[in-house]
Formats: C-alpha cells, structure tokens, sequence
C-alpha cells in the first residue's frame, strides 16, 4: 500500500468511524455553503428577475427625434433597437401622435403596434378587449366619458382636414368607421387618447414621421447607459433616454440588495469559522493521546499537520458540495416564493462554493492544528 | 561497547528530582527489568530513553550518539528508526482496525505494507482479529497488537512501561512468551514493572527509588 493511500485511509477512517463529532463540524460547514451558494446565487439571478418584475412598470428606454434633420420613422426606430441584443428586447411600441376627429370633436389619436403595446406597457388596464386588427380602437377613459363612447360602439373617425373642407364630399372624406374593441384605464395621461393601429392612422392622416418610440429592454442599468451612448452616437435620427424612474429605482434596490448580501454571506463565514474551529479545537483535545502516540511512533509536526489538516479540508470538501447543492434548492425556494420564477442554476457556484468552504475550513483549522503540534509525545507513557 | 549508556542523568521538575544522578549501561541484546516504587522515576527514565523527553542534566548516548543534545526533529528521526514502544494502556488509534494500526507505525517510519503488518499480527496470534477495531478486542490482544505494531520496524531497543500491568495471568504469559522470542532474536528490551514475576524472568533487575538506583542485579536463574 503506498503511503497516500494509507493517509487517505487513515483521514477517511477518522471522519467515517467517529461520526458524531465530526457530525457537527460538518453541519456547520454544510449550513455555511448553504447561506453563501443559496445567496450568491440569487444576488446573482436578482438583476433578471427584478429587471423583469421592473418592466411590470412600463418601458425603461425611449426614442425620440433628433434635433436634426433626418427623419425620425419606424426604419430609424428599428435601425436604433438593432443595436441592443435581440434577446434583451422585450418590445418596442412606436407612437405617432395626430388629432383627429370624433362625433365632431378633436381627439388625439395615438397611433402604434398594439401587440408591442402589450409588452412595453404590461400595466394598462383594459375594459373589454385589446384592439387586434387593423379597424379596432382602443379608447382612453377620458374620452369615452367625454364623448359618450363604451365598448362594442363603431364610431366614424376623420382627420381634422377633412371636416375643415366638409364641403368637397367628393374624394375619401367621409372617414372610417372603426370599432371600438377596448377602454383604458390607466390612471394617466394615456386616458386623453384613442389608441388606433399605425396603418390606420396613416390611412386617415397620410404618412408622417414618429413622434415617440418605447423600448422595454432586460437588461441592467449599467448595460442601458451603455446602449444608450452606442444609439446616440451611432444613429443620427434618434435619441435615446432612459426613463429613470424605472431604471434608477432597479439600481438602487440591487445596491442595497448587495450590500445585504455581502454582510450576510461574512456574517455567515465568519460564524462557520468559528464553529469548525471550537470543534477542531475540541477534536484536537480529545485526540491528544492519539496525536501524543504518532509522535511517538515518529510522526513529524508536519505529519500531524498534514493528517489533521486533511480532515479538516475533506470536511470542507463534503460540507461544500452538500452546501452547494442545498444551496442551489435554497435559492430556488427563495426565488420561487419572492418573484414566483425559477431561478437559474449557475455552474460556477459549485466549484465556487467548495472552494470557498474548503478554505474557510482550512483557515478555521490552522490554530487548532497547529496546538496539536505541542502536543508532548511523552504523555503516552503518563498513567491517566 | 554498550548499546545504551547513561551518565549522571538527573531530571527535575522544580524542587522535585524525579531522577537523581543515574548512572546506567544496557548491552545490545540484554534484557532489563526497571522496579521500584511508583513516583520513583521509571517513567520519566523510560521517556528520556525512548527519545521523548531530555534530562536536565548529563548525557545519553545511544550507539554513540548524545541524544541529550540533539533537536527535537533529531530526537524523532532516531525515535522512529530506533525505539519500539509497548504502553500499559496500548494506545491503540481506535477509528483504526488492528492490522491499520501496525500499519500505522510502518507509515511513519517507511511504506505501509499490509501483507508485513498481517505477519506482524500472525506472529503475536491475532492473524483472524486483524480486521477488528480496538473496541472489539480484549485487553490482552489489544496489547497484542500494540506489540505487533512495536515490533514491525525492527527496533533496536524495545522499551515497554507496565506492559502486563492491564492483563489477567493466560495473556501476561503469552507477553512474556513474546518477550522471550524477542531476546532470542537479539533484540534490546528495557521493561518496566512492578510485578515481580515479570522482573524475574529477565537477565537483570534495576531497583529505582526517589530518582536513584537503589540496586542493580544479575538474575542468576535467568534462562533456567
Ligand atoms: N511533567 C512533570 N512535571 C512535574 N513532575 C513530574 C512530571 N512528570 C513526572 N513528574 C514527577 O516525577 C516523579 C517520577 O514520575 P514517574 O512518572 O517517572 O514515576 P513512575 O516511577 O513511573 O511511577 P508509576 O509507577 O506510578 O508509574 C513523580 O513524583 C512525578 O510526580
Ligand atoms: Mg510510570
């Protein structure tokens, strides 16, 4: 049998036949890479889900036209939004403002994609249903009130031209009767319009340059100023801001969030430190008439140090891998019950995790080892 | 020249001589009996021979050499190669089988063989309990082992403190069944005991009493 085998043997006999000391120990350890895997990994899953919880509030990025004279069109829009990864776009919802006219009165009607609609502005409240063809139109609470409009009604909508020259019937002045599919309730400015498809306003109004574009992007802080610099300087008929309500408010949680972590995980380090090393310490007390024996036999310091030292670490090894596994379920609990999504297993928190622990363990050691060095060999021949 | 040889060792602890000027040499191959009454200083001469501990005065040599004077990583080094060591109370590693803990010894002093420490086992009549941890073995196979385990480097010198001290008569006999093949075979042995018995079957008898030797004497039947 060589002699690595043998230390194997010897460390492994020691941690597998006097279980219940080593029980401890290990619990801690076990209990410690639990706290950091589970907490890492959700400080390190929490910018995509808060990022999607944050697009509950609306678009975080939005387009509007240079000061200069290119124009500002759904192409500009599109060349804009090409540079952000494709991945990271949630939607992007073009607006083209135009007032119009209703039963005679003006209105201003919106004109845009409504399925993108539906993902920049997830919150709007609709009564009845979201427009889905071209002809459907969905009406601000404002309006419906005002002009006495409700759900299912088809009214006839002109362009604000056409009722001014009212007299020539001739041409295709006589509107388009569209249906009205939906009323929103949003608690905003959004109720003072009608929300039509951008085909029909154009239909009505003729062609024309956007007013405003909405991006909801997944993607953090950080990497939105980022593609906001790259789009400003990239494509001269955009510029882009943020909307910094939603952005600032994800930067400041995840700052906090860090910070709470961070003490967490060295609170729970330093408490696994030193729970391992009272029982390492206990441990060494306890061997000390073994450890006197191998030094009688001719153990060198450096022998005891290894054998201990590799209890010690193989201790941390399997408290690292039970921690990272209990870890990942941790989190995933955690995730599940706070954001209600599963969370994404991250490959590098189990290497990590037994790395660490296995550090911690061997730092935790290093005092208790070390006394088990003064240990005298002479008291083996001590009656006690 | 004598194996081992002491000259005006003295040990104190504070006020306390445990050993007062002893004068002592062991040949190669003899075996000695070390009496007296408890607290006279067996131990504390048995430590500072087998390498553990020093005197605070005088000089050791072993083969030659002052061990008096040499480090303490020295003092483990010739420990190791030299000593084989049989305790009253076995000290037997107890998460370790019997055969792992002769093995124990050949770890630190070379290479564990296990098919050695089998032999080793075989010779003390403990060949079918090899696999049997300390706690399911009696006292006398317990030692048993411990000398198995002191005898599988070839030590030059045996030194065992009380080894029957824990035993019922059958397994005294067969330990000193053991120390008689271990003489045949040349081999040092220093045993310290207060039973008469087992100081009667050596070649000498060393008589210690508060630190000093109060007698020294060849054992006329000895072989007899
Ligand atoms: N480390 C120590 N510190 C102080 N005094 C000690 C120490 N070791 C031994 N002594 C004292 O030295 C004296 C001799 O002790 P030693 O152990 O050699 O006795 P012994 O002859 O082996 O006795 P016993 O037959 O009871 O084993 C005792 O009085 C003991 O109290
Ligand atoms: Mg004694």
């Amino acid at each position: 049998m060589s002699k690595r085998k043998m230390f194997f043997k010897m460390i492994t006999a020691s941690l597998v036949r006097r279980r219940s000391r080593m029980l401890v120990a290990l619990l801690a350890i076990a209990v410690g890479a639990t706290i950091l895997s589970g907490l890492v990994t959700i400080y390190i899953d929490v910018p995509r889900q808060m990022g999607a919880e944050m697009r509950n509030y609306g678009a975080n990025m939005i387009f509007m036209a240079s000061s200069n004279e290119a124009v500002f069109d759904r192409a500009a829009v599109e060349k804009g939004a090409a540079l952000i990864p494709p991945d990271q776009v949630v939607g992007v919802s073009p607006y083209r403002y135009e007032t119009v006219r209703i039963h005679e009165q003006p209105v201003v009607a919106a004109g845009t994609d409504i399925e993108q609609v539906r993902t920049t502005s997830p919150y709007w409240m609709i009564e009845g249903d979201w427009p889905s063809v071209t002809g459907d139109m969905l009406v601000g609470q404002d309006v419906a009130e005002s002009l006495g409009l409700g759900v299912g009604d088809t009214v006839n909508v002109m362009s604000s031209d056409d009722s001014k020259e009212k007299d020539s019937e001739d041409l295709l002045n006589l509107g388009v009767d569209m249906k009205i599919t939906g009323l929103l309730d949003t608690g905003g400015s959004e109720e003072n319009y009608v929300y039509i498809a951008m085909e029909d306003l154009e239909g009505l109004v003729g062609p024309g340059e956007l007013d405003v574009a909405e991006l909801s992007i997944s993607a953090t802080a950080d990497e939105l100023s980022k593609y906001v610099d790259t789009i400003d300087a990239e494509v001269e008929e955009v510029t882009p801001r943020l909307v910094k309500r939603v952005t600032e408010s994800e930067s400041t949680v995840l700052t906090k969030l860090q910070a709470l972590v961070f003490l967490v995980t060295a609170v729970v380090l330093v408490l696994t430190m030193i729970c391992v090393a009272t029982t390492m310490a206990a441990v060494v007390a306890e061997r000390r008439k073994e450890i006197g024996l191998r030094k009688a036999l001719g153990a060198s310091d450096s022998s005891i140090i290894r054998e201990f030292m590799g209890e010690g670490l193989l201790l941390g090894l399997v408290g690292g891998i039970v921690g990272a596994i209990l870890g990942f379920l941790f989190a995933q609990f955690v995730s599940v019950r706070v954001f209600a999504s599963s969370i994404t297993f991250q490959p590098l928190m189990l290497p990590v995790t037994i790395i660490v622990s296995i550090l911690i363990t061997g730092a935790a050691c290093l005092f208790p080892v070390r006394n088990a060095t003064k240990i005298d060999p002479a008291l083996v021949l001590k009656g006690e | 020249m004598s194996l081992l040889e002491l000259k005006n060792i003295s040990k104190i602890y504070g006020e306390l001589k445990a050993l007062d000027n002893i004068n002592l040499s062991v040949d190669n191959g003899e075996w000695v009996a070390i009496m007296g009454p408890s607290g006279s200083g067996k131990s504390t001469m048995m430590n500072i021979i087998g390498c553990m501990d020093k005197p605070s005065m005088g000089e050791v040599l072993l083969d030659g050499v002052d061990i008096a004077r040499e480090s303490a990583k020295n003092l483990t080094a010739i420990r190791r190669d030299k000593i084989g060591l049989i305790f009253q109370q076995f000290h037997l590693v107890n998460y370790l089988t019997a055969v792992e803990n002769v093995m124990v010894a050949q770890y630190y002093h070379s290479i564990p063989d296990e098919k050695e420490a089998m032999e080793a086992l075989e010779r003390v009549g403990l060949a079918e309990r090899a696999r049997h941890l300390p706690s399911q073995l009696s006292g006398g196979e317990q030692q048993r082992v411990c000398i198995a385990r002191a005898l599988i480097n070839h030590p030059e010198i045996v030194l065992a403190d009380e080894p029957t001290g824990n035993l019922d008569e059958a397994n005294e006999n067969i330990v000193l069944d053991l120390f008689h093949q271990l003489h045949e075979e040349h081999t040092t042995l220093i045993v310290v005991t207060h039973d008469p018995e087992v100081a009667e079957v050596a070649q000498r008898t060393i008589t210690l009493d508060h630190g000093r030797i109060k007698s020294d004497l060849i054992n006329e039947n000895f072989g007899k």
